[in-house]
């Protein structure tokens, strides 16, 4: 059901607005108008109206709060979270020009700290790569020990193919003639480490080339295993200086972080009331504020301003013939049975206010809908057991929980079906213990089966339309009655069809055509030449319901295999782990071939019917909270709930 | 003799939606397969797009059924 909505319009004396607004983020009910102008039709603005300066102000104060919540979030991202303890929580200055500085001071000292753990790690990483290195000349000890007639290089050649050491050895070779030792690593991620030994006096034609060849020299001034400690230290003590700024921003983080959540919730509810402010006309005196309430609430909503702000500032409700329906937000309250299936409905976006919900209808047709494609007591127990297993541990709102109490519905319904068929597993239930079908055997009864899956479309159609008639019977009479019309045809076509088959007595299939032919031209008239095409696609929208059948026969065939093979594949045990594993596939297509089915069934062909699209979500001006995605305010479904 | 054209001509009625909603779903598979990419919060309207052209296939279903049954095989 959409919440029954009242228009309002709060007047007052200026000096109250900012008592009257406290009040309504307190309250959580006004769904806030755009703002109204305080200017007579026709007339000049009055010299006593707040000028364009204070509109000025208001978006600098809007603009302001904005930048304030930026600050303050980019903090909160960068502090860490600490566990309370040696918190110290100081109050952050309440004047603004104190608390922006301060802002603006920690800004600089967390993004300072923030670099430097930046650079720290990255220099970390590469020390880390270079001791990685120097592990591979460990044992090269014995080629250090030059004294002068020879000089090592320790070398990164940046190679991903490996031919760059080549070419090295190629130039060297042309350059000393043969004079030299290079000796290579095990190449790593695109680099491979070398020792070059060459000569004492070639060292700078070798530099030359090295330099000319881009090849990188690691910088060490000593051998073997002196190289391989440095690094370690370096590890040491870049790893203290990683813990000391770790530790400076917790210590940032234990004293302000907790301040600034709240100093972030104030501000954020400040930006909603400067928001809410600009949506006020003002006069130097009076101010006036306009919006939607739910009808429920507008008594208490007069009454705590009466009691809080006092008697100057009145509550007035506007009446129906003021404002359209379409304009109104939506917010839907369904009884507690049917709300998990609103889950449903809010995958499409909102109908419009005024229009019909069509979550009690899905709460109806959609589980039956399951429970007649799968039927089958067995597999209805599972997904019993499943919906308690999601059930469990769930958030009371959360969608698991809805989806979970969903299935618990679902599952209901297959079990009634279930004996209603006669199954279980399949047929086994007929071969273990003799359960016999209460209604048909889908096996057999191919086309009972398809009448039952028919007569249900046929049924969801014609109420849709009459949902459709009902629905724009207010604002758009001869679309209404063209809906109408077509619904009262497509009975009529059904009466033709059952005398046409003897189900019911021949004598009504005569006055049927002929009330068929009397209301054709009605129809054409009220809808328009395309009026028979749309009829006719109705009648494809009933067809379109033999899905039913066709997917259920499908699994209820899928079942009695698995079972006959398990009975036809070698040993026993053999045969109950091939059945079972059958079962497991066709119990995973049950779940999710009604779903996509019935979900479409009930988009296409019945919320086409009479669902219009496009209502406005009902957002009461309050108290911000963090939670992400619509509704931006969540008390929003609470507000309306609690009225 | 009229069994096989009644059996030939139930299985032509399901098989050429069949084919046709296997054309139909591979379109629309592909063009869901890239909304997604870009907006995972359209699923159940893609969902819903791929299972529209199974009503052909339904209606051939339904055919052939009829065909199978009038025929009395």
């Amino acid at each position: 059901m959409i919440v029954s909505m009242a228009r309002v319009r709060i007047l007052g004396p200026r000096e109250r607005l900012e008592a009257v607004l406290g009040e309504l983020q307190d309250m959580e009910v006004l769904h806030v108008a755009p703002p109204v102008s305080l200017t007579p039709p026709g007339g000049a603005p009055s010299a006593e109206a707040p000028g364009v300066e204070a509109e000025a102000q208001a978006d600098r104060n809007v603009a302001t709060t904005r930048k304030r919540i930026e600050a303050i979030g980019w903090l909160l991202e960068r502090l860490p979270a600490t566990d309370g303890r040696g918190r110290t929580r100081p109050d952050l200055p309440d004047r603004k020009e104190e608390l922006d500085d301060l802002l603006s001071r920690l800004h600089r000292a967390v993004a300072a700290l923030g670099e430097q753990q930046v650079g720290r790690s990255h220099e970390r990483a590469r020390v880390a790569r270079m001791r990685e290195l120097l592990e591979t000349f460990r044992g090269l000890d014995a080629l250090r020990g030059h004294s002068g007639a020879t000089h090592p290089y320790f070398l990164i050649v940046e190679t991903p193919d490996g031919r760059a050491v080549q070419e090295l050895r190629e130039g060297l070779a042309r350059l000393l003639d043969g004079g030299f030792e290079l000796l290579e690593g095990p190449r790593s991620d695109g680099e491979t480490p070398a020792v070059l030994l060459v000569p004492g006096d070639r060292t700078g034609e070798v530099e030359r080339l090295l330099a000319g060849a881009g090849i990188q020299e690691l910088p060490l001034t000593a051998g073997g295993a002196d190289a391989t400690r440095s690094p370690d230290e370096r590890l040491e003590a870049l790893d203290a200086r990683l813990a000391t700024l770790g530790s400076r921003l917790d210590r940032l983080g234990r004293r302000y972080r907790a301040p600034l959540e709240d100093r972030l919730q104030a501000e954020h509810d400040r930006l909603l009331a400067l928001e809410a402010r600009a949506s006020a006309a003002t006069s130097r005196h009076a101010f006036v504020l306009q919006g939607f309430v739910p009808e429920d609430a507008v008594r208490r909503l007069e009454s705590r301003l009466h009691e809080r702000v006092g008697p100057t500032v009145v509550v007035e409700r506007q009446g129906r013939e003021e404002w359209q329906g379409e304009l109104a937000p939506v917010v839907l309250h369904n009884p507690r049975l049917f709300r998990p299936f609103e889950a449903i409905t809010r995958t499409l976006p909102l109908p419009r206010y005024g229009s019909i919900d069509p979550t009690p209808f899905v709460a109806v047709f959609f589980p039956m809908f399951f429970g007649v494609i799968v039927g089958d007591v067995a597999y209805g127990t599972v997904i019993a057991a499943l919906a308690l297993l999601l059930r469990r541990g769930s958030a009371a709102d959360g969608l698991r929980r809805s989806v979970a109490e969903i299935a618990g519905a679902c599952a209901a319904f297959t079990i009634v079906f279930g004996f209603l068929y006669g199954e279980f597993a399949g047929d086994l239930g007929r071969r273990l213990f003799g359960l016999r079908p209460l209604l048909l055997d889908r096996e057999e009864a191919l086309v009972p089966f398809l009448a039952l899956a028919i007569a249900l479309g046929f049924v969801q159609v014609v109420l849709g339309l009459v949902l459709g008639a009902v629905s724009s019977f207010r604002g758009h009479r001869r679309e209404s009655l063209g809906r109408g019309l077509s619904a009262l045809m497509l009975v009529l076509v059904a009466l033709a069809l059952l005398a046409a088959v003897e189900v019911l007595p021949h004598g009504f299939f005569t006055p049927a055509i002929v009330a068929l032919l009397v209301a054709f031209p009605v129809l054409v008239v009220l809808e328009g030449f395309l009026a028979p095409i749309e009829l006719l696609s109705t009648l494809g929208n009933v067809l379109s319901y033999a899905r039913i059948m066709a997917v259920g026969t499908a699994s209820v065939m899928m079942a009695v295999v698995a079972n006959r093979l398990a009975g036809a594949v070698g040993g026993v045990l053999v045969g109950i782990l091939f059945g079972l594993l059958f079962h497991l596939v066709n119990f995973g297509l049950a779940l999710f071939g009604p779903t996509i089915h019935g979900l479409r069934l009930h988009y296409v062909e019945f919320f086409g019917k009479f669902f219009s699209p496009g209502g406005t979500q009902y957002r009461p001006f309050g108290h911000w909270r963090p939670e992400p995605g619509p509704p931006s305010n969540p008390n929003a479904v609470k507000a309306a709930r609690s009225v | 003799m009229d069994i096989l054209w009644l059996t030939m001509s139930a299985a032509v009625a399901i098989a050429v939606p069949a084919l046709a909603t296997a054309w139909a779903q591979s379109r629309i598979g592909a063009s869901a397969a890239a909304t997604l990419a870009e907006k995972p919060e359209l699923s159940t309207t893609v969902i819903l797009m791929i299972a529209i052209p199974e009503t052909m296939v339904i209606l051939g279903f339904v055919v052939a059924l009829m065909i199978l049954l009038q025929g009395g095989a």
